[in-house]
C-alpha cells in the first residue's frame, strides 16, 4: 500500500516520505497553467532525475524550490511548448515544492513534499532578482563613469606629451592611461564600437600596418618601435576623441544586469587569453600590468556584488584567495621604477605560477554568473 | 631508439623467465589483437596479457566500451598492460605553494582518477555554477579501458616542497644523448601523466577533467598525443611509422619473477628510497621519424638498418618472425649487420639479458614542419627497475647505430611511475609525502 501511502501525504500537500525500498523509476512531472508538479513524489533521499514535461502552450522555467524561502535546489529554464527534460539532483532533508513559470503569467507553485532525516543534498541557493540587481548596476555604473573621467583627463595628458615630441613622457603616460581604461573591465564589447576604436588589435591579416587600426595599441606600437610625434599625433588624437565620446554616451548606456556575473569572470578570460599570453603586447611589454587592472576591474564588480554572493556562495573566499596570490605574484614582476617584466621575458617557471593562479581564481570566479544570473520568482 | 623490432626472449636469460614458446605465443596473440584495446589490468596485473577474444576486443573498442580497469592495485594499473589503441602523455610542473598543497594536488589527481576509470555519471552542479563536466562522454561516463599512469620527475624533489631526502636514486634529469636534438620546452616536468583508452576523446575528457581540478596546482609544461596501429596484414603486432612492425620483444608481463626483476622496483632495491617499493622508472623519449627521408631509402638498406625484413618482420636470418636471431652464427654481421638496431638493442646475451626494458610504444601525428615535411613519429615510452641498468644501457649501445640519420629524439623525460594506489583512502604518492 506503499503508493497509497504516498498519495495520502501528496493530498494533504505536505508529507514526511520514510524512507522506501527500491530505486524509483524517473519521475514524470507534468506543469501546465493549470499545475505546477501537482502529482509527485520523492522515496529517498539520494539521487533523483525528474522528467519534467511542458503540457502548456508557453515556454516555461521550472524550478525545484524549497517553499520556505523560494531557494532553488534545480532548474529548468525555457522549457517549449511539449517538451520533456530531465531534472537530476541529489535529494537531502528538506522541503520540496515545483515552481513555474510560465510567460505572462504569475508563479505556480506545486504542493510541497518533505523529506526527513538528516540526509545531505544538493544545498539550494537563493535566486537573484532583477530587483537585487538594480542598484548594483547602478552603482557600476556610476564608477564606470568616473573612471571614463579619469580616463579622459590622462588621455589629454598623453596626447599632449605626442604633439609636443616628449615621447618619453608620452610612453609613461600611456602606461597610466591604458591601464585606468583596462581597470574599467571592458571585456567583450562593454563598450560597443568605442571598444574596438580604443583598446582594438589590427586586422589579422594587414597587421601592424593595418591603416585603420587606431587606439592604445596602435599608439603603444609607435611609441615602442621609434615612430615620430608626427606619425602618432593623429593616433592620440582620435584616441582622446573616442574616449570622450565614450564618455558622453555612456550616461545613456544600461547595464544589461545579466553582464556584472558574467564580467567576474570573462574579464579575467580574457587577461589569461591576450594578457598573460602576450598575445596583446604591442610593443610595452606591460601586459601585466594590464593583468592587475583587470583585476583591479575584477575586484571592484565583486565588491558591488557581494551582499549577493556572501549568502550564497560558498566559493568566496577561494575567489578572493587567489586573486590575492595572483596579484602578489604579477606584483613581483613591477621594477621599482615602475616598469614592468614583459611576459616573454618570465622564465618558464614564473609564467606557470602566474597562469596556475589565473586560472584557479578563474574556477573560483565561474560559477558567480550562474549564481546572480537574473531569476524570476 | 632502444629496438622497436626486436622479437622474442634472448636465449640466456634464467630459465624461470622463459615461458614455454607456445604459451608466449598465446600471450602474444591476446596482447597484440586484443592486446592494443583489451589489455586491461587488474591491480597486479599479471593477467594483462592473456588472451581475450580479439574480435570482441576489437568491437568493444570501436564502441567505445571497454570494460573499467581496476585502478585500485599494489600497481599503478596502466604499467604492465598492451599499449592501448589511443594513448595522451602530459608533462606538469607543479605550482602547488607548499608541500600541504602538493599533497592536495596529488589527492585530487588520485581522486579523479578513481572516478574517471570507473565510470558512472557526474553529478549536476545544480544553479550555482557551471555544469561538472564537459559533457564530452556524454551524460554518463563511459572508462573505455582508461588508465592514468602518474610519474614524478627529478625536479619535484628540489627544494619547495622539502622532498630532496626522498629523491629516487636513479632519477635525474634526462640524459641528452649523441644523437638527441632536444627542445628544452618539450623535456622534464616535475610530474607526467598518461592516459590510455580505447578512444582518444576518452582520454582528453580525463585530461581536461583532471586540469580542470588542478588549475592551481599543476600546470602543463608539454603534451603529446599517440596511437596504437592495429597489426596489417594480420596477426598481433603493429608497424611503427617506419613500416616496421615495432614491439615484438618484450619481457613477459605475466611473469611475475621476471617482472620483480626487470620492472618494478623492490623494497630494498639498492639505495632507494622505501617509497618507490612497487614503482618504476618511466622513461618518455619523442623520437621524431624522418619518413620522406625514409621512404626515399632503398628496401634492402632499410631492411640493413632495421635487422628485419619489412614485410613479414623475419630477421634476416629466419623464415619466421618468433625466431631468435642466431648472432652468434653471423659473427661478421654478413646476414644482420653488426650496425643493425635489432642487433645493438639487443645483442640476446647473457650479460644483456637484466638490461631488458618493458616498451610500451605510441605513434604520433602531429602536423608539418617548416620545409612540409609530416612530423610523424614515435612516443617512445619503457618501464623498468633500474633506469641506468636499463634504458641508458639501451640506448648507450645504440649510439651512432645507422637508423640515427632517420630519427630525431626531440624530448621527453626521465620519471618515476609511483606506486600503485591501494584502496580508496590511499593516495597516488602518499608513502612519497608521509
Amino acid at each position: 500500500m506503499r503508493r497509497a501511502a504516498l498519495t495520502a501525504a501528496l493530498a494533504v500537500s505536505t508529507g514526511v516520505i520514510a524512507a522506501c525500498s527500491g530505486a524509483p523509476s524517473p519521475a514524470q512531472i507534468s506543469v501546465s497553467n493549470g499545475g505546477c508538479g501537482s502529482s509527485w513524489q520523492l522515496a529517498d533521499p539520494g539521487w533523483h532525475t525528474f522528467q519534467i514535461h511542458n503540457a502548456a502552450a508557453e515556454n516555461a522555467d521550472v524550478d525545484l524550490v524549497n517553499p520556505g524561502n523560494g531557494a532553488i535546489y534545480a532548474e529548468v529554464e525555457a522549457l517549449g511548448p511539449g517538451t520533456t527534460s530531465p531534472m537530476r539532483l541529489n535529494v537531502g532533508s528538506g522541503s520540496y515544492a515545483f515552481r513555474c513559470l510560465f510567460e505572462d503569467f504569475e508563479a505556480i507553485t506545486g504542493p510541497t513534499v518533505v523529506v526527513g532525516g538528516h540526509a545531505r543534498g544538493t544545498p539550494a541557493i537563493l535566486p537573484v532578482t532583477r530587483n537585487d540587481l538594480l542598484a548594483p548596476a547602478r552603482q557600476y555604473h556610476d564608477w564606470v563613469a568616473a573612471g571614463l573621467n579619469t580616463l579622459a583627463g590622462q588621455a589629454g595628458a598623453l596626447a599632449a606629451d605626442v604633439r609636443t615630441g616628449n615621447l618619453g613622457a608620452a610612453r609613461t603616460a600611456w602606461l597610466t592611461a591604458h591601464l585606468t581604461y583596462q581597470r574599467l573591465g571592458a571585456a567583450y564589447d562593454a563598450f560597443g564600437d568605442f571598444g574596438d576604436e580604443i583598446d582594438g588589435v589590427p586586422d589579422s591579416q594587414a597587421g601592424v600596418h593595418d591603416p585603420d587600426w587606431t587606439g592604445f595599441h596602435r599608439l603603444e606600437y609607435g611609441l615602442w618601435h621609434g615612430q615620430s610625434a608626427g606619425q602618432l599625433t593623429g593616433v592620440a588624437n582620435k584616441l582622446v576623441a573616442d574616449i570622450r565620446g565614450l564618455r558622453a554616451s555612456w550616461p545613456d548606456q544600461e547595464i544589461d544586469l545579466i553582464d556584472m556575473g558574467l564580467r567576474t569572470h570573462e574579464i579575467l578570460e580574457n587577461a589569461l587569453q591576450f594578457q598573460l599570453s602576450g598575445h596583446d603586447d604591442y610593443g610595452s611589454g606591460t601586459t601585466l600590468a594590464t593583468t592587475q587592472a583587470n583585476i583591479d576591474g575584477t575586484r571592484e564588480l565583486l565588491t558591488i556584488l557581494r551582499p549577493l554572493l556572501v549568502p550564497r556562495y560558498a566559493g568566496l573566499p577561494a575567489v578572493y584567495s587567489w586573486l590575492d596570490r595572483l596579484q602578489a605574484l604579477i606584483g613581483k614582476e613591477r621594477r621599482p621604477n615602475g616598469t614592468w617584466v614583459s611576459v616573454s621575458a618570465l622564465s618558464t617557471s614564473q609564467r606557470q605560477q602566474i597562469d596556475a593562479a589565473c586560472s584557479q581564481a578563474l574556477e573560483a570566479l565561474a560559477p558567480i554568473a550562474a549564481i546572480t544570473e537574473p531569476r524570476r520568482t | 631508439m632502444p629496438d622497436p623490432t626486436d622479437p622474442g626472449q634472448p636465449p640466456s636469460v634464467p630459465p624461470e623467465s622463459v615461458p614455454p614458446r607456445r604459451a608466449f605465443l598465446r600471450g602474444a596473440l591476446g596482447a597484440g589483437a586484443a592486446g592494443a584495446v583489451g589489455g586491461a589490468a587488474a591491480g597486479y596485473a599479471y593477467r594483462a596479457t592473456r588472451p581475450a577474444p580479439a574480435s570482441q576486443a576489437l568491437e568493444r573498442a570501436q564502441a567505445g566500451v571497454l570494460p573499467p580497469v581496476p585502478f585500485h592495485g599494489r600497481y599503478q594499473a596502466g604499467i604492465l598492460p598492451q599499449s592501448q589503441r589511443q594513448t595522451a602523455v602530459i608533462s606538469f610542473n607543479a605550482t602547488a605553494d607548499g608541500r600541504a598543497e602538493l599533497t592536495d594536488l596529488f589527492r585530487t589527481i588520485t581522486a579523479r582518477a578513481r572516478f574517471l576509470t570507473a565510470g558512472g555519471t557526474p553529478p549536476p552542479a545544480g544553479i550555482g555554477a557551471p555544469p561538472s563536466d564537459s559533457g564530452v562522454l556524454g551524460p554518463t561516463v563511459a572508462p573505455d579501458g582508461l588508465t592514468v599512469t602518474v610519474g614524478v620527475g627529478s625536479t619535484l624533489f628540489d627544494d619547495r616542497y622539502g622532498l630532496a631526502s626522498q629523491q629516487p636514486a636513479r632519477l635525474k634529469p634526462m640524459t641528452a644523448f649523441p644523437d638527441d636534438a632536444l627542445d628544452p620546452a618539450q623535456c622534464g616536468g616535475d610530474l607526467v601523466l598518461q592516459l590510455s583508452a580505447g578512444n582518444s576523446d576518452v582520454a582528453v575528457y580525463a585530461l581536461r577533467d583532471i586540469a580542470r581540478h588542478t588549475r592551481g596546482g599543476m600546470q602543463a609544461l608539454w603534451r603529446i598525443d599517440g596511437f596504437t596501429s592495429p597489426a596489417r596484414p594480420s596477426g598481433t603486432i603493429p608497424r611503427n611509422m617506419l613500416g616496421f612492425m615495432d614491439g615484438i620483444a618484450n619481457p613477459d608481463t605475466s611473469n611475475r619473477a621476471q617482472m620483480d626483476r626487470l620492472v618494478w622496483i623492490q623494497a630494498g632495491t639498492a639505495g632507494e628510497p622505501a617509497w618507490t617499493a612497487g614503482g618504476s622508472y618511466f622513461v618518455v623519449r619523442l623520437i621524431r621519424m624522418l619518413v620522406e627521408f625514409w621512404d626515399r631509402v632503398d628496401i634492402a638498406e632499410q631492411e640493413n638498418m632495421i635487422g628485419r625484413r619489412r614485410a613479414s618482420g623475419y630477421p634476416l636470418d629466419a623464415n619466421s618472425i618468433r625466431a631468435t636471431p642466431n648472432f652468434p652464427a653471423d659473427p661478421t654481421g654478413a646476414v644482420i649487420p653488426l650496425t643493425s638496431h635489432i642487433r645493438l638493442a639487443n645483442p640476446r646475451t647473457a650479460v644483456t639479458a637484466d638490461s631488458r626494458i618493458l616498451r610500451r610504444g605510441y605513434t604520433y601525428d602531429r602536423g608539418i614542419d617548416q620545409v612540409g615535411n609530416l612530423d610523424i613519429g614515435l612516443i617512445f615510452t619503457c618501464f623498468q627497475q633500474d633506469l641506468k641498468r636499463q634504458f641508458e644501457t639501451v640506448q648507450t649501445r645504440l649510439a651512432g647505430e645507422p637508423l640515427t640519420d632517420y630519427i630525431s629524439p626531440f624530448g621527453g623525460g626521465y620519471f618515476l611511475a609511483l606506486p600503485g594506489v591501494v584502496n580508496g583512502s590511499d593516495y597516488l604518492g602518499r608513502a612519497m609525502l608521509a
